[in-house]
C-alpha cells in the first residue's frame, strides 16, 4: 500500500541522476583523492543550504517565477541570528525566530509581486539589494566573528559514519516530495505553472499560492542561515552571494527553468543538480583549478542544461502529433 | 486638474521632466554646491556610461515580453577587460577600442542567439551568461586593476569641448542619433516593437522575429562596450569588477523611463533619457550627502519598483480616460 509513495522520478529526472553518477564515476577515475568518504562529507556539508533554500526556488520556478534575493534573506536572518546568539538568547527561541524573520522577508517579495503585480525578477533584484544594503547597516562594516551557537554540533554530527546533515536534508526532500506530488498545496502548484489560466479558472487562488511561495521560500532561507552559522561561526558583508545562482543552476539542472516546463520535474532533480553542482566545484578545487572559475563553470552548465531542454520544447511544438507524448 | 495629469500619464518625458524639477529644487535646497555648474557636468559626465547601458536595456525590454538583460554588467566588466588588455598587447589604442566593440559584439550575440535562436528565457539565459563573462573577466586578470593607458586616452571623458564634456559631444550624442534613427526610421525599429507587442502577429507580418530578438542584444551589447571605453577612460583603470550593479541601474532607468516591464513594445527612449538624467542626479546627490554605495543601491532597488508601480498606475489611469 506505501508502493504509490515510492519516489519515481520523470525521464529528464533521470537524466540529471545519471549527470550525477557520471560525474562521481569520472571524478573518482580521474581526480586523485576525491573518492573518499571525508571528501563526500565535505560535500554533503558545504552543500547542504543551498539544497534547503534550492527547495523554495523550486517552488517558485514551477510557478515560472524566480527569487533573485535567496542570498541576501539568508544573509539578514544570520546576522540577526548572530546578534542573539551574542546576547545569549536561548536556542529554543532563536529558530522560530529565524522562520520568522524568514516568513517576514519572503513576505515582502510575495506582497509586492503578487499585490502590485510586479515581475518576480524586478522585484526579488530589487529586493536583495535593499537587503544586501540591511545586511551591511546591520554589521556596520565589520565581521561577525566566533559565534558559537549550542546547535553548531549539527553540521559535524554523525550517525554511524553518515554526517546528521545529510538525513535532515534528505527528510525535508522527502517531506516536500511528498507535499508536491500528494498534497492539494503541490498540485496546485504544478497546476499554476501549468497554465495559469486554467488553474485560476478552475477555481484555485493563484495570487495566494504565489503570495504562500514567496513566504515559504523566505523561511527556507531563514533556517539555512541557522546552518550557515552552524558551520561557519561567522558573518561577514558578503554572505549569500553566490547562493541564488546557484539554487537556480540547481533547478534548472533538474529539469526546471525552460520555457512551459511546469509540467515536468520535482525536487528529486532539484536534488541531483544540487550535488552536481556540490561535486563539480569540489573537483574543480581538488584539480586546483582557479576558484575564479567556479561561477564560469556553474553559469555554462546552467546555460547547457536550460539550452537542452528550450531545443527540446523547440522540436515537441514543432511536431504537434506528438505534443501528448511529453 | 484632468487637463495636467493626463497629458503627465500619456507622456513619460514630460512627467519625468516634471519630476526632475522636483528634484533638483530639493537637491540644491539641501546643498547649495547641488546647482554649480562644475557639479552638473560631473552629472552629466558620469550619466554617460549609464544612459548608453540603459538604452540597450530597455531595447531588450522592449523587444521580448518580459524580457530582460541582466548580463550587462558583467559584459561591460569584460569589455573594460578587454580593453585594457589589448592595449598592453598591441600598443594601439585605435585597435583596442575597434576590438572592444567587436567584443562587446560578439558577447551581446552569445545572449542574442541563446534567446532569440533558441527560445531560453531571456532571465535564466542572461544570468547564466552574467556569471561566465564576470568571472571570465576576474579570472584574466586575476581580480587586479590593468592600468597603464596613455595620457591621451584622458582627453575621452576628463576633457572637454566647448564646455561640453568630451564623451557626450564625441560619443552619447553621435550614438544617440544614431540609435535613435535606427529605432525610429527604420524597418528594424519598427520590428522590435512588432515583435514585443505580439509576436505571432509580427510573424505573419512577415517580421523575423528571431533574427530582430538578436540583433537587439547585439546592439545592446555594443552600447555596452562603448560604454566600457567611457569608463575605462574616465578612471584611467581597467576594472575587472567595473559593471558590477549596473545592470541594476540600467534596468531602474528603463523602467524609470516608462518601458513596460510586462508587455512588450511599450515606451518610447526619450523616457529613458530624462530617467539617465534623473537617476544620475539622485545618485550624486545621495553621494555629497555621504551615503554608502551600498546604501544607493538598495535605494535604486526602491525606485525601481515604484517606478513599475507609476507605469502601472499611469497607464490604467490612460485607459479609464480613453474608454470613458
Amino acid at each position: 500500500m506505501f508502493k504509490k509513495y515510492i519516489p519515481h522520478p520523470t525521464k529528464r529526472e533521470g537524466f540529471a541522476i545519471a549527470l550525477l553518477v557520471a560525474e562521481i564515476i569520472l571524478f573518482s577515475i580521474f581526480v586523485p583523492n576525491f573518492a573518499n568518504v571525508n571528501n563526500f562529507i565535505r560535500v554533503v556539508q558545504n552543500n547542504s543550504e543551498v539544497a534547503i533554500i534550492s527547495i523554495g526556488m523550486t517552488i517558485v520556478m514551477l510557478l515560472g517565477g524566480i527569487d533573485l534575493s535567496v542570498g541576501a534573506v539568508m544573509g539578514v536572518v544570520a546576522v540577526v541570528v548572530g546578534y542573539m546568539i551574542m546576547a545569549g538568547i536561548s536556542t529554543l527561541l532563536i529558530i522560530p525566530a529565524a522562520a520568522a524573520i524568514g516568513i517576514l522577508v519572503g513576505a515582502v517579495n510575495g506582497l509586492i509581486i503578487s499585490k502590485l503585480h510586479i515581475p518576480d525578477m524586478l522585484t526579488t533584484l530589487a529586493t536583495g539589494n535593499v537587503w544586501k544594503a540591511v545586511i551591511f547597516g546591520l554589521l556596520g562594516g565589520k565581521w561577525m566573528t566566533s559565534l558559537k551557537p549550542s546547535f553548531r554540533g549539527i553540521t559535524t554530527a554523525k550517525v554511524a559514519g553518515i554526517p546528521v546533515l545529510l538525513f535532515l536534508v534528505l527528510l525535508v526532500y522527502a517531506v516536500f516530495y511528498y507535499i508536491f506530488m500528494y498534497r492539494k498545496y503541490g498540485r496546485h502548484i504544478y497546476a499554476i505553472g501549468c497554465n495559469e489560466e486554467a488553474a485560476v479558472l478552475s477555481g484555485i487562488n493563484v495570487a495566494r499560492i504565489r503570495f504562500g511561495s514567496y513566504c515559504l521560500t523566505g523561511a527556507l532561507a531563514g533556517l539555512t542561515g541557522l546552518l550557515y552559522i552552524a558551520r561557519m561561526g561567522s558573518v561577514e558583508m558578503t554572505i549569500g552571494t553566490n547562493t541564488a545562482i546557484q539554487c537556480i543552476a540547481a533547478v534548472t539542472i533538474g529539469g526546471i527553468g525552460a520555457k512551459g516546463s511546469g509540467t515536468r520535474g520535482s525536487v528529486i532533480g532539484t536534488l541531483a543538480g544540487v550535488f552536481f553542482i556540490g561535486f563539480l566545484k569540489n573537483g574543480i578545487v581538488i584539480m586546483g583549478i582557479p576558484s575564479l572559475l567556479e561561477n564560469f563553470f556553474v553559469g555554462m552548465l546552467m546555460i547547457i542544461c536550460v539550452l537542452f531542454d528550450s531545443v527540446s520544447a523547440m522540436r515537441r511544438s514543432a511536431k504537434p502529433a506528438e505534443k501528448g507524448a511529453a | 486638474m484632468k487637463k495636467v495629469i493626463l497629458p503627465l500619464a500619456k507622456s513619460r518625458a514630460k512627467f519625468l521632466v516634471f519630476l526632475l524639477i522636483i528634484e533638483i529644487a530639493i537637491l540644491s535646497a539641501l546643498n547649495p554646491e547641488f546647482a554649480k555648474v562644475n557639479n552638473l557636468i560631473e552629472i552629466l559626465q558620469f550619466g554617460a556610461t549609464l544612459f548608453l547601458m540603459a538604452v540597450g536595456e530597455a531595447l531588450v525590454i522592449m523587444v521580448i515580453p518580459g524580457g530582460i538583460d541582466i548580463s550587462i554588467g558583467s559584459i561591460m566588466s569584460l569589455c573594460c577587460v578587454i580593453l585594457g588588455l589589448t592595449y598592453q598587447k598591441t600598443g594601439s589604442l585605435l585597435a583596442a577600442i575597434l576590438i572592444t566593440l567587436a567584443a562587446g559584439a560578439l558577447l551581446g550575440a552569445v545572449n542574442g542567439i541563446l534567446v532569440g535562436l533558441f527560445n531560453m528565457p531571456s532571465l535564466i539565459a542572461t544570468l547564466g551568461t552574467q556569471y561566465v563573462f564576470a568571472s571570465l573577466a576576474l579570472y584574466v586578470t586575476n581580480g587586479v586593476a590593468i592600468s597603464g593607458f596613455p595620457e591621451s586616452f584622458k582627453w575621452l571623458s576628463l576633457e572637454m569641448t566647448f564646455g561640453v564634456p568630451n564623451q557626450i559631444l564625441f560619443m552619447v550624442i553621435p550614438v544617440l542619433i544614431v540609435v535613435l534613427f535606427l529605432i525610429y526610421k527604420t524597418r528594424f525599429g519598427r520590428n522590435i516593437y512588432l515583435t514585443g507587442d505580439n509576436a505571432e502577429a509580427a510573424k505573419f507580418a512577415a517580421v523575423k522575429t528571431k533574427q530582430t530578438i538578436f540583433f537587439v542584444f547585439v546592439l545592446a551589447g555594443v552600447l555596452t562596450a562603448f560604454s566600457a571605453i567611457i569608463n575605462c577612460s574616465w578612471l584611467m583603470t581597467a576594472r575587472a569588477d567595473a559593471g558590477s550593479g549596473m545592470e541594476m541601474n540600467a534596468i531602474t532607468v528603463a523602467m524609470l523611463g516608462g518601458i513596460s516591464a510586462v508587455e512588450g513594445g511599450r515606451g518610447h527612449l526619450s523616457g529613458v533619457i530624462v530617467a539617465t538624467v534623473l537617476i544620475t542626479m539622485l545618485k550624486s546627490g545621495l553621494q555629497m550627502a555621504g551615503i554608502n554605495s551600498i546604501w544607493i543601491l538598495a535605494i535604486t532597488g526602491v525606485i525601481l519598483v515604484v517606478s513599475i508601480v507609476v507605469n502601472n498606475v499611469m497607464n490604467q489611469l490612460v485607459e479609464k480616460v480613453n474608454t470613458n
